[in-house]
């Protein structure tokens, strides 16, 4: 288990999600184990003692916004939702912990929230989630309420300002330090069409990398396939984007076998994006500023509440088209279909981008940047 | 009362009295229903031989049944097995349980043997005893047909009332309590159905809560690609495991002599729907539907039948499948045990039965006559009557299922300690080995896998009490089924308490095992996967298991569950101090 205590502590620092020196593992064989920084080890040794799982993660995130969130959170508040789809439906709420609220055995508090929920704010002191059954699971739950932090706060800048002081010079610093340029140059793509599965999981397995290395998705989110003739070879679910070797699903097209029944969850929107598009590869990643302009609606005395799933209009960023829709087998797979073709991206509300290529990845991947450049411009300038 | 109804009927075979009792409320909450509910109630009996008039036979319904909580119209049967000798428990889903929980009980707990073969109808408030001598002997679908009129239908066929070991309980609808032989039980007991109504309805505390978490639920299920993918249980049922199990090189072939079988392609989830033009089907109220059946109604067979029928007996055609599977539900046999058996015999025979004699050989097994004398005793009896003992591919004499433990290491760990025997279920590890649900985990390693399968077991043992369908999770996660027990019940409960609630289930089953003479003896795999490679190729070794790691790992097991190095209880006062 250290050696993977080791791995996901490095990937926290190169997915720059934590502070290096600022991020503690627990795990539990049939002997406790924990790794990283003392003072946060010694707690999560403690929080895991009283816990029913295999690892935990304990670290102070590399932006102030989940520590901002609970501050901005009114008096009798103990929890934020998260508006992002992806993040409402696995984790539902994330619960916080004011720094007043911890008392004298913190851990023994943050141990009754974690009990409940797969990742819990504690203010000051950074966000802890658990794994129960690896802690790659609890890697992947912290990174979840990164994210989700991540999105919500930049949604509740745009909507209500800054409230809090100082909160302005830490969002500005944020994006002159933290914030890095997106692009697509320097990275070498192969010419489609692609026609050889050696040269096609190849190929998808690199892409999936550039997608994490240059910052557009965090490796858990997203999905990533490309088809030749009969066959999509996509991603597997709950695999990570730069980690794809041997996690690539060969899947004809026409269902004659079931071996694909662990390709992503979103199997069925590549599969009609394909029948419909023309489309020889597809990409789909959680860029966050994408996440955070698609939930940006000014329709008026609209009716409809559950807008990430119900709404039925075509809106646009630019000129790509946002479109409604859950995940797996709810209304994505029907709604983006009919709309990425001309423009060759698209927008799912709360939850993604989806981005194709004629030939080869080359044009999804610089689709994608571009999406979240825009998005990323337009929230800046909107916000200004 | 919200959750529950508080109420236990009591049925004494022996004297024919029926009473209802109050069942104390600290009980339900310790226990929660169903497998927990069912082991809490068996305290006092345990020791007793299986077929004794004193063990009973509990059916146990959940505090989530009679509510609209997905897949929870469901029931489990706790009693001591015949096959296994184990504290058994197996649960079914279906209207039944929905009518169990409507009649006002939260379980109903059978003892004694009549002298007579009768039939306990219950109505509402209303139990009695009715006279069967007209059913003993019919087969599953004529014993529902006559009852049908009175209500949901448990019954056994000519299997449970001759005694054989796999014998199962048949629920009305197609579903079966199976495994461990609690038909033969129900059939010792001279109790040839159990035929319930009522009208009650279960009282939910905070309905928009309640509500909320369902949504939650439904959301999940809809993000699973197994539950409701295009490839998924939904679409294709438990067969659509066929093709990944034959890819990963673990489906069980020729009696666990080989982990490949080449026509496995004739009885996929695919094969099947061309074949037999499946249809969606499934228990009451389930909104995944993973049982398929022909245009007619007549029930398909689910993965480890198909299997286990096919591989691991060599038969390619999947109309012998189907009609043994058919077979088996009207003669009240488990399909995983039965063809096992089958397997384990053909073996040693020096030869595999042909496809057109499974049928007879069925039917001899179910009437304890001719070769099904001794086929009828399961595979561990079968193979030491032949003088071949390691030919049963078992645990604890249970017939493993249709998953190699060369293939999936935590599965092989996961069988051993299984409270029950050789079966999947209980710690489920194929959830995370095969199907990456809810993290991937290296099938080929047992780093971790210890206290990963202690964690599953004690959270499955939760779901078992609830009760809900292993296959909600996953794409749900005990989270989400903490808070609608929490909303149904008007009682807070989270995923850490239920999984306390689990693993004291855990330990209770595991301290009557003990108790029972079980150790770390009999948690052990058959000698073959220790010995003999599966099927190794197109770039996926498949070695023997490596006994030292194997062994050292469920070292790790029992020290982290607090157990001696032979597995037992260094504590003898542990029952005292449970609720």
């Amino acid at each position: 288990m250290r050696d993977q205590i080791s791995k996901y502590t490095h990937k926290l620092i190169s997915d720059r999600s934590a502070l290096a020196g600022g991020i503690a593992f627990a795990a539990q064989d049939d002997t406790l184990i924990t790794g990283g920084n003392a003072d946060l080890a010694l707690l999560a040794e403690e929080i895991i003692s009283g816990l029913n799982c295999l690892g935990l993660v304990f670290a102070r995130p590399s932006l102030p916004f989940a520590d901002l969130l609970v501050r901005r959170a009114p008096a009798g508040e103990h929890s934020i939702v998260p508006r992002d789809t992806e993040t409402r439906t696995f984790l539902h709420d994330i619960p916080f912990l004011r720094s007043f609220e911890l008392g004298d055995d913190p851990a023994r508090r943050i141990a009754q929230l974690l009990g409940n929920r797969k990742g819990v704010i504690v203010e000051g002191i950074g966000i802890v989630a658990s794994g129960a059954v690896t802690i790659e699971q609890a890697y992947i739950n912290y990174s979840s309420v990164f994210h989700s932090t991540f999105v919500k706060y930049l949604q509740d800048v745009l909507n209500e300002g800054f409230l809090l002081p100082g909160e302005e010079d830490l969002f500005s610093s944020f994006r002159s330090e933290w914030l890095r340029h997106l692009s697509a140059e320097g990275l070498v793509f192969r010419t489609g069409p692609l026609t050889l599965p050696e040269e096609i999981i190849r190929e998808v397995e690199t892409v999936g990398r550039y997608t994490v290395e240059r910052g557009l998705v965090d490796s858990f989110f997203g999905n990533i396939s490309a088809r030749a003739g009969d066959m999509i070879y996509i991603s597997q679910t709950a695999a990570s984007l730069d980690e794809l070797a041997g996690c690539i699903d060969p899947v004809p097209m026409d269902n004659s076998t079931t071996t694909g029944i662990t390709a992503s969850s979103e199997l069925l929107a590549h599969r009609r994006i394909y029948e419909e598009s023309g489309a020889a590869v597809i990409l789909h990643g959680h860029p966050k500023f994408a996440v955070v302009m698609s939930m940006l609606c000014e329709e008026k005395d609209c009716p409809i509440r559950d807008c990430w799933k119900d709404c039925p209009k075509v809106r646009f960023l630019g000129d790509t088209p946002v479109v409604a829709g859950e995940i797996g087998a709810g209304g994505l797979a029907k709604r983006v279909p009919p709309v990425i073709g001309g423009p060759g991206k698209a927008v799912v509300y709360g939850h993604g981008v989806f981005t194709i290529g004629r030939k080869g990845f080359e044009e999804a991947f610089r689709a994608l940047v571009e999406v979240e450049n825009w998005c990323r411009d337009e929230y800046f300038r909107l916000l200004a | 009362m919200h959750g529950w109804t508080g109420k236990i009927l009591r049925v004494d075979l022996t004297s024919g009295k029926a009473w209802r009792e109050d069942i104390p409320l600290e009980l339900l909450h310790a226990y929660l229903g169903g497998r927990g509910l069912g082991v809490r109630l068996i305290r006092d009996y345990f020791m007793f031989d299986p077929f004794a008039p004193e063990m009973p036979l509990i059916f146990a319904v959940g505090p989530l049944c009679g509510t609209a909580a997905p897949t929870a119209a469901r029931l489990t049967v706790v009693s001591r097995s015949p096959l296994t000798g184990t504290i058994y428990d197996c649960s079914a889903g279906g209207m039944f349980a929905w009518r169990l929980k409507a009649a006002g009980v939260d379980a109903l707990f059978v003892t004694g043997r009549s002298a007579r073969p009768v039939v306990l109808a219950i109505n509402g408030e209303q139990a009695e005893l009715l006279p069967a001598l007209e059913l003993w002997g019919k087969g599953v679908h004529d014993t529902v047909s006559a009852l049908a009129g009175e209500g949901s239908v448990a019954c056994i066929g000519p299997a449970g009332e001759n005694g054989v070991l796999y014998a199962n309980i048949m629920m009305g609808e197609g579903n079966s309590v199976g495994r461990g032989g609690l038909g033969a039980v129900m059939g010792g007991k001279g109790l040839k159905a159990v035929v319930v109504n009522g009208e009650g309805t279960t009282a939910v505390a905070d309905r928009e809560r309640f509500d909320h978490a369902r949504q939650d639920v439904m959301r999940l299920f809809r993000a699973s690609p197994v539950i409701f993918g295009e490839l998924g249980i939904s679409e294709y049922g438990t067969p659509a495991l066929v093709d990944l199990m034959r890819q990963r090189r673990m489906a069980p072939t020729e009696n666990f002599r080989k982990t490949v079988f080449p026509d496995s392609g004739n009885y996929s989830g695919p094969a099947i729907r061309k074949a037999c033009g499946a249809k969606k089907d499934g228990c009451f109220g389930c909104p995944i539907q993973c049982k398929k059946s022909t245009p007619q109604g007549e029930p398909l067979p689910e993965y480890e039948t198909v299997s286990h029928f096919g591989a691991l007996n060599g038969i390619a055609s999947l109309s012998a499948i189907v009609r043994a599977n058919s077979l088996c539900n009207e003669l009240g046999l488990d399909t995983i045990s039965a063809a096992a058996t089958l397997a384990a015999w053909g073996e040693a025979k020096g030869r595999f039965p042909a496809p057109d004699e499974v049928a007879p050989l069925l039917v001899e097994i179910a009437q304890r006559r001719g070769e099904g004398e001794l086929l009828s005793l399961g595979s561990r009896r079968v193979a030491e009557a032949l003088g071949k003992p390691g030919l049963s591919m078992s645990v604890k004499s249970l017939e493993l299922p249709a998953y190699d433990p060369r293939g999936a290491y935590g599965m092989a760990l996961a069988y051993c300690t299984s409270n029950r025997g050789g079966c999947h279920l209980r710690a489920y590890p194929i959830s995370h080995e095969i199907l990456r649900k809810p993290v991937p985990t290296d099938r080929f390693s047992f780093s971790g896998k210890a206290r990963i399968i202690k964690i599953a077991e004690d959270t499955n043992a939760a779901v078992d009490s609830l009760v809900a369908c292993k296959f909600s999770f996953f794409g749900a996660t005990i989270e989400e089924y903490a808070e609608l027990l929490s909303a149904a019940s008007g009682m807070e409960y989270s995923p850490q308490s239920l999984k306390e609630i689990g693993e004291r289930i855990y330990a209770t089953e595991r301290f009557y095992n003990c108790a029972n003479g079980f150790t770390s003896a009999d948690d052990l795999l058959p000698e073959r996967f220790y010995e003999e490679p599966g099927s190794s190729g197109e770039g996926i070794d498949i070695p023997p298991i490596d006994r030292q790691r194997f062994n050292e790992e469920l070292q790790k097991y029992y020290r982290i569950r607090g157990l001696t190095a032979e597995g037992t209880f260094a504590d003898q006062g542990f029952l005292t101090r449970q609720p």
